[in-house]
């Protein structure tokens, strides 16, 4: 009874209901699709991410504190013989989809025919199986990354940073859009760079790098190996691709895993870290665990890291927009709030009088409080549905119109896609919160309904 | 002390000696030395100043005198919808004088029907929700609600309108309606403050034979205040207020 009750003074109440169902339905809307938005952020970076770097990622202990200053030190010896035993594993087999080694390396690049030289950063990564991580798409979101651009058998391919290749004066011959070369002036061209050139030039005579591949742009690498001696490398350029930090873009060498470990390592067996990628998104904590046993049990000086605790950059996106998302749903809650005192009171204020009356037949204050909650709960539950409603359509549009953004962390941009209903816990609770909203907003005016005097309320006209 | 003079010759125990409910004419109420004061600008105003009395079983009593009296406030004394600022108040033996918000009213759901001069029917319930509404805190089942709303509805001869609101019925229905409503608790004491203003004197005249007549039927005291006295049952008790009085 007490619901047909609310029920039919909302609906004699019309006009009032709907104008306060659809303030609690704009608010829960915007909160909503925001938060389908943060949620395609949660989604839609950590798979660019995971399929750049891999969900977990191995590295000697000490690295991440110790290893920028001294990279040598702290590579994983013996790389292959660590990805080996994890693979053997019948555990670690069934979880891990890539297991693929990375150098990461720095030098000084050239380029012989404009004679400029600048320095480079770089990564050296076994093509196949970066592609093969480039396809990652673990909660289904259908989101790709384009493949690298080198391939295995390449061994002297590279693809560089626009930046990179905006200064080495490559984006000409690179046919790279939306890139003006450096003016190339010849008497500009300092001793250092001159020298460079020639010293790369002879070198490249002796050891003779790979020919065949004339046609590419070249680039001279020297990197100092960890003997001291440098190392030096005739690359071609496959590609220039962007790279998400500008200071990385203008600087940006990658190459074949094996080009950067005759650079670096010669024959030995070493690398930066040991990227790993989990199939399945729910198993990665399980699976960092055990990785973390195998590694402890053969005695391996080594460490696993979420690929969160290597590049905090998905925590800070995301928890940038997570307080963007908060600050706005406090903002619009407080909206909220103010309309549905409003209306709660204005139903009491009419009211005054029926109060009086169900109070005199004898129902008790908790009675009169249950009935004015229950209306806000049934408003905010009118409310909830226009807001779920109106997300999932304009959601549907906005997805469909195939909007595109770029994130901090990506190069590319990523489609947005407002994720609504594809994670029904929040939008459960938004709708939950939505009518708690309600409730707990007409707690004030309903209290003062339950405690009017009697005999004064039915006084009333 | 006041003491209450009535049409019929029946005496209260003075002594307030404790009642044998089941002896025939046992009073419903008593009353004794209630004052309610106001204070209005910080000036103290008896609406009540000193009133005992009774109320018996079965029977109708009206209380009369003229606007301002303290005929309202009298009543809503005794229907525990209001607390008087002395004196003490026995309802079927029980003291009531000072019940808390909840036991009041509980006490009222029990106990207590209210007839009211403006019906007060919840307006969005039909005639029948109406009627069923008091039972709400003390029947579960709906459907034994529903069957006890429909056999007072049917008393008081409006079984045919269960379905209308009160928005779509007469005055007098309205009133017959809040009659039905009051009486469907069984309660011991019926309160009816002015029942009959709002309506036409041939209604009200109704109205009053219909209260009155309810009084056996169901076992119940019937309390009509009225200033109209040509309302006045034959034969009934009435107690005459003047001015906070008992006269
Ligand atoms: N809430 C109040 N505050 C101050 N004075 C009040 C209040 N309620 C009633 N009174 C005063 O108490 C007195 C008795 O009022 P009451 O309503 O009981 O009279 P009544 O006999 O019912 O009159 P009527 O026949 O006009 O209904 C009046 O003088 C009135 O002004
Ligand atoms: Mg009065």
């Amino acid at each position: 009874m007490i619901w047909k009750i609310a029920f039919r003074n909302l609906t004699k109440n019309a006009r009032r209901s709907v104008t306060t169902a659809m303030a609690i339905g704009i608010g829960g809307f915007a909160a909503l699709l925001f938060g389908g938005f943060v949620t395609s952020i949660w989604f839609g970076v950590q798979t660019s991410m995971i399929q750049e770097q891999g969900n977990l990622q191995i590295y000697r202990q000490g690295y991440l504190e110790f290893g920028a200053a001294n990279p040598d030190d702290y590579t994983i010896q013996g790389w292959d013989e660590v990805a080996a035993l994890l693979a053997s594993d019948p555990v670690l087999n069934q979880q891990l989809a890539v297991i693929t080694p990375r150098i990461d390396l720095a030098g000084v690049a050239g380029n012989a025919q404009t004679g400029n030289s600048k320095t480079f950063i770089g990564s050296g990564v076994v093509p196949s199986q970066i592609d093969e991580m480039h396809k990652w798409d673990g909660w289904s979101i259908g989101q790709v990354s384009p493949a690298s651009g080198l391939t295995d058998q390449v061994l002297d391919g590279v693809v560089i940073g626009i930046g990179m290749a905006r200064m080495m004066g490559m984006c000409g011959p690179l046919n790279v859009a939306d890139c003006q070369d450096r003016p190339v002036d010849e008497d500009a061209l300092t001793e250092v760079e001159t020298d460079f050139t020639s010293l790369v030039n002879d070198e490249a005579e002796i050891t003779d790098l790979r020919e065949g591949s004339v046609e590419r742009p070249q680039l001279n690498l020297m990197a100092a190996t960890s003997s001291g001696v440098p190392n030096i490398a005739r690359v071609g350029i496959e590609a220039a691709r962007p790279q998400a930090i500008r200071a990385i873009d203008n600087a940006y060498v990658m190459m074949h895993f094996e080009q950067a470990r005759g650079l670096l390592y010669g024959d030995s067996q070493e690398a930066t870290t040991l990227m790993l990628q989990v199939a399945n998104p729910d198993q990665v904590d399980a699976t960092k665990d055990r990785i973390q046993e195998v590694l402890d049990r053969a005695g391996l000086d080594l460490k696993v890291f979420h690929f969160t605790e290597v590049d905090p950059t998905f925590n800070r996106i995301f928890g940038m927009f997570t307080f963007m998302f908060i600050v706005v749903s406090i903002v619009l809650s407080i909206v909220i709030v103010f309309t549905i005192v409003n209306t709660v009171s204005m139903n009491v204020m009419e009211r005054v009088k029926e109060i009086g009356t169900i109070r005199a037949l004898g129902f008790r204050k908790g009675f009169v409080r249950a009935l004015f909650l229950t209306e806000s709960a049934l408003i905010g539950l009118f409310g909830a549905l226009i807001a779920l409603s109106a997300a999932v359509v304009i959601a549907n549009i906005v997805n469909s119109a195939g909007v595109q953004w770029t994130p901090p962390s990506n190069a590319t941009p990523l489609t947005v896609q407002l994720m609504v209903l594809d994670n029904p816990l929040f939008a459960a609770s938004v709708v939950g919160l939505l009518i708690l909203i309600s409730v707990v907003a007409s707690v004030m005016p309903t209290f003062k309904a339950a405690r009017l005097n009697i005999v004064e309320s039915l006084q009333r006209a | 002390m006041n003491s209450i003079s009535t049409q019929r010759s029946f005496q209260p125990d003075s002594q307030f000696q404790p009642v044998d409910l089941t002896k025939a004419g046992a009073p419903a109420v008593r009353f004794n030395n209630i004052k309610k004061t106001y204070t209005m600008d910080r000036v103290e105003v008896d609406a009540l100043a000193d009133v005992s009395g009774s109320i018996a079983r079965q029977e109708t009593t009206f209380i009369t005198g003229p606007s301002g009296s303290g005929k309202s406030t009298l009543l809503n004394i005794m229907g525990l919808i209001d607390q008087p600022t002395s004196g003490e108040l026995f309802i079927l033996d029980e003291d009531v004088s000072r019940l808390s918000d909840k036991a009041a009213a509980d006490f009222r759901s029990e106990h207590i029907g209210f007839i009211f001069q403006s019906f007060n029917l919840i307006p969005v319930l039909t005639v029948g929700e109406n009627v069923e509404f008091p039972l709400l805190r003390r029947v579960k089942s709906a459907s034994e609600r529903r069957e006890k709303a429909e056999q007072y509805l049917d008393s008081v001869g409006l079984a045919d309108l269960i379905d209308r609101r009160p928005g779509e019925i007469s005055g007098g229905q309205r009133q017959r309606v809040a009659i039905a409503r009051a009486l469907v608790t069984e309660p011991t004491l019926i309160i009816a403050d002015e029942p009959t203003a709002n309506l036409d004197s041939k209604t009200s005249l109704e109205i009053i034979a219909l209260l009155d007549h309810m009084k056996s039927e169901f076992d119940t005291s019937v309390v009509i205040c009225t200033h109209d006295t040509s309302l006045i049952t034959a034969g009934s008790a009435t107690i005459n207020i003047i001015d906070g009085h008992t006269a």
